[in-house]
């Protein structure tokens, strides 16, 4: 009765592993939904890959990730004198690598915990959270004077490629070596693998490390399949009406009920990242449909978009299927298109 | 004016050729081509010692080669491998702005200049496997044996203060080398090194060669004869096929750099049994010490006068208190087949390191003028 995500379990090690051997000093980033693996799941299969550290969102997400994976844990979003940073486990205590994005968090985050791990966040084009130039100088200047703090690298996140990076990357790695700090790792997200091979031989004097989410973890789409199962069909004229709202069935067909609702993230529209116009105007498109008829789901059938009938439920949908389809058997499996990062399945099953 | 970096504020003004020579001999060295002699070897441009006050005290100083545009009153302002100043300050809009506002007052429609900053260094060791390794082009492609933070602090500033990068193509382009070999002639310590030690850093065939060459009896001196190197200089051109200088250019460069200081310009001649087999000019400023020109015969290699010669402009560069030997502009290239890898090897031989230098940068100060100039630039 579930919304399932089935891997091709061989496939997607597969992957896995030529993702971990092409890139040196990988952390896996696990976070939010584990990319709707779960992160509690993706910190074991970080520990079967045999990395020494994992990054993880927030600091919530930590109790998730700590019993199942025994390495290093970066903490992505940039630590702050407030909030669950200060709630860190003493237990972790040891294992947590912070990201400090302003100098004066860097004070505060060294007097609530002198032998603190940290890597400092270099602001990019991205605009998002980090140091400037500047402030990554004055940073070094400080460290100078604290010999015996953990500075664990320089991390990157730079926007995703709309052209090559090199050049910003280039800026950035000036400054780094412009601040005279004591270390000489990098985490950088978001290069493509050209770019990252170019960046590893000219800053070869620097460890670069590459955090990678979705094209770890997603980047064998083929191996992953999503799937519904269908749990009632009732056969209906024009005109009958159904459903929470008592709407009237536009022609003669089947209702059809299927596993996978709004508590799944079925029905939630999420922006999909596309800018083409083409994907713009589908979407507007979408939305008038809501207002005179039916509105395509995610749900196929023989290889068919299906028409919700009515909007989702919390753990089911109701699909129309015009007269003549082929009608599924109850407990039959139908596929779903979902955003794997805002999905919550019931059931994740690894081959 | 700007505040300056003690919070005092900088003046920039034109200074006399004394004054800026006084300046030059306070710092241990400075580029030859920021002394006032070089603005006297560069005659076709007019010329500027300019100065930087904090209060009345003289602290900084550059030569500026004003470039006319063509048909108008307009001028590059070129300050070759300057100015002198000090680059390890992170407030470098303070030198800079009224530096520009002051050539902008006598008609320069941009700025050029090349900060005499390090910013990568390879070893020898280092730059010999990269062009034995075919998976390798450029220099930036092998990690650097050192990166000095105050080069890329200055890089950083240039560009958040609107200067343009040139990038040379190929590496010699119009303006000077960005990359250049040196031999250290101190350690790292700062102690000079010995004879010795300098020899030991050298490759075999480095080593053979000199040794060669004196077996052989070729003779090394200081020459005055300017017109047999010009000569032999010519004859070098011809086979090397490279455009030479007339010898009138060589004649004002010894006369403006030995009337500047005695120790400016020394040239050097190999002789073996009565033939000139190779011949050099060197230059000198406090510590740094520039092989600048080279010529060499076709006829007799094997007696080896170009190493011959090299070694005793080291030598002399030692005895002198040098603490850099520099080979100048070699390019970036690590391309076996390219055909400047043979200046890097020949080079490199002589043990020591590539280095990096901040290179060229652009301030435009009227846009239209100099977008002109940069479109002129280009299609040349």
């Amino acid at each position: 009765m579930s919304l399932t995500l089935s891997v091709d379990g061989e496939r997607w090690r597969a992957h896995l592993r030529s993702v971990a051997e092409t890139h040196p000093g990988l952390v896996p980033v696990l976070k939010g939904n584990g990319y709707g693996f779960t992160v509690g799941r993706l910190a074991r299969k970080s520990g079967w890959l045999g990395v020494d550290t994992v990054a993880v969102g927030t600091y919530d997400e930590l109790p998730h990730v700590a019993t199942r994976f025994d390495g290093d844990l970066l903490v992505l979003t940039p630590w702050r004198p407030f909030g669950a940073a200060l709630e860190v486990d003493p237990a972790l205590a040891r294992r947590v690598v912070h990201t400090v994005g302003r100098t004066h968090d860097l004070a505060d985050l060294l007097e609530a915990q002198p032998d603190a791990r940290f890597v400092l966040e270099r602001l990019t084009s991205m605009q998002r959270h980090g140091l400037s130039a500047r402030d990554l100088w004055a940073t070094g200047r400080m460290l100078q004077d604290h010999p015996g703090v953990r500075l664990e690298g320089i991390a990157l996140h730079l926007p995703l490629a709309q052209g090559s990076h090199l050049g910003e990357v280039d800026r950035l790695m000036n400054d780094v070596v412009a601040a005279e700090l004591p270390t000489h790792t990098v985490y950088v997200s978001h290069l493509t693998d050209a770019e990252l091979e170019q960046l590893r031989a000219s800053y070869a004097d620097y460890e670069i490390r590459p955090r990678i989410g979705t094209s770890l973890w997603l980047g064998a789409r083929d191996a992953l399949r999503v799937t519904a199962t269908v749990l009632d069909v009732h056969e209906v004229e024009r005109g009958d009406s159904f459903g929470y709202r008592s709407r009237t069935a536009p022609k003669s067909g089947h209702l059809l009920v299927v596993s996978g609702g709004t508590a799944h993230g079925i029905g939630l529209e999420a922006p999909t990242g596309d800018q083409g116009l083409r994907a713009r105007a589908a979407t507007l498109a979408r939305g008038g449909l809501d207002a005179v008829g039916f509105v395509r789901s995610p749900f196929s059938i023989d290889g068919k978009q299906r028409l919700f009938a009515e909007p989702p439920h919390m753990q089911a949908s109701m699909l129309f299927l015009p007269s003549g389809a082929r009608v599924p058997e109850v407990g039959e499996q139908v596929d779903v298109r979902v955003r794997y990062t805002a999905t919550a399945f019931d059931r994740v099953v690894i081959s | 004016m700007t505040p300056g970096p003690s919070g005092t504020l900088l003046s920039v003004r034109e200074i006399s050729e004394s004054e800026h020579l006084a300046l030059i001999r306070s710092r241990s060295s400075a580029s030859f081509l920021q002394t006032p002699a070089w603005g006297r070897v560069k005659a076709e441009w007019r010329r500027e010692s300019l100065g930087w006050f904090e209060g009345e005290q003289l602290v900084g100083a550059a030569l500026v080669l004003y470039r006319q545009l063509p048909k108008v009153k307009r001028y590059l302002a070129y300050l070759p491998e300057g100015p002198l100043l000090d680059w390890d300050t992170e407030d470098l809009a303070a030198w800079l702005a009224p530096m520009a506002a002051h050539l902008q007052r006598r008609g320069a429609f941009g700025v050029r200049m090349g900060p005499p900053v390090v910013t990568r260094r390879w070893t020898a060791a280092v730059v010999k496997d990269g062009i034995a390794d075919p998976a390798v082009h450029r220099l930036g492609e092998l990690p650097p044996t050192g990166r000095d933070a105050t080069g890329a602090r200055v890089v950083a500033q240039l560009r958040e203060l609107g200067w343009r990068p040139q990038v040379a193509e190929g590496g010699f382009a119009a303006g000077q080398p960005q990359y250049v070999f040196q031999v250290p002639l101190v350690d790292a310590d700062g102690k000079p090194r010995t004879e010795d030690d300098v020899l030991a850093g050298m490759n075999q065939l480095w080593r053979r060669n000199i040794k060669k060459a004196a077996k052989a009896g070729v003779e090394v001196s200081v020459s005055e004869d300017l017109e047999a190197f010009h000569d032999l200089y010519l004859h070098t051109a011809q086979r090397d096929h490279f455009t030479p200088r007339p010898l009138a250019y060589f004649r004002t460069m010894r006369d403006a750099l030995a009337a500047e200081d005695p120790d400016r310009f020394r040239l050097w001649a190999a002789h073996h049994e009565g033939d000139l087999v190779a011949a050099t000019i060197a230059i000198r400023v406090g510590t740094h010490a520039w092989y600048s020109y080279g010529a060499s015969s076709t006829e007799k290699r094997d007696v080896r006068g170009s190493n011959a010669v090299q070694w005793a402009m080291i030598r002399d560069a030692l005895a002198a208190g040098a603490a850099v030997y520099d080979l100048r502009g070699i390019t970036d290239t690590l391309d076996a087949d390219d055909p400047h890898v043979g200046l890097i090897q020949f080079k490199a031989g002589t043990g020591g390191e590539a280095v990096e230098y901040a290179g060229e940068w652009d301030l435009p100060l009227n846009r239209a003028l100099y977008a002109a100039f940069d479109l002129y630039m280009r299609r040349r």
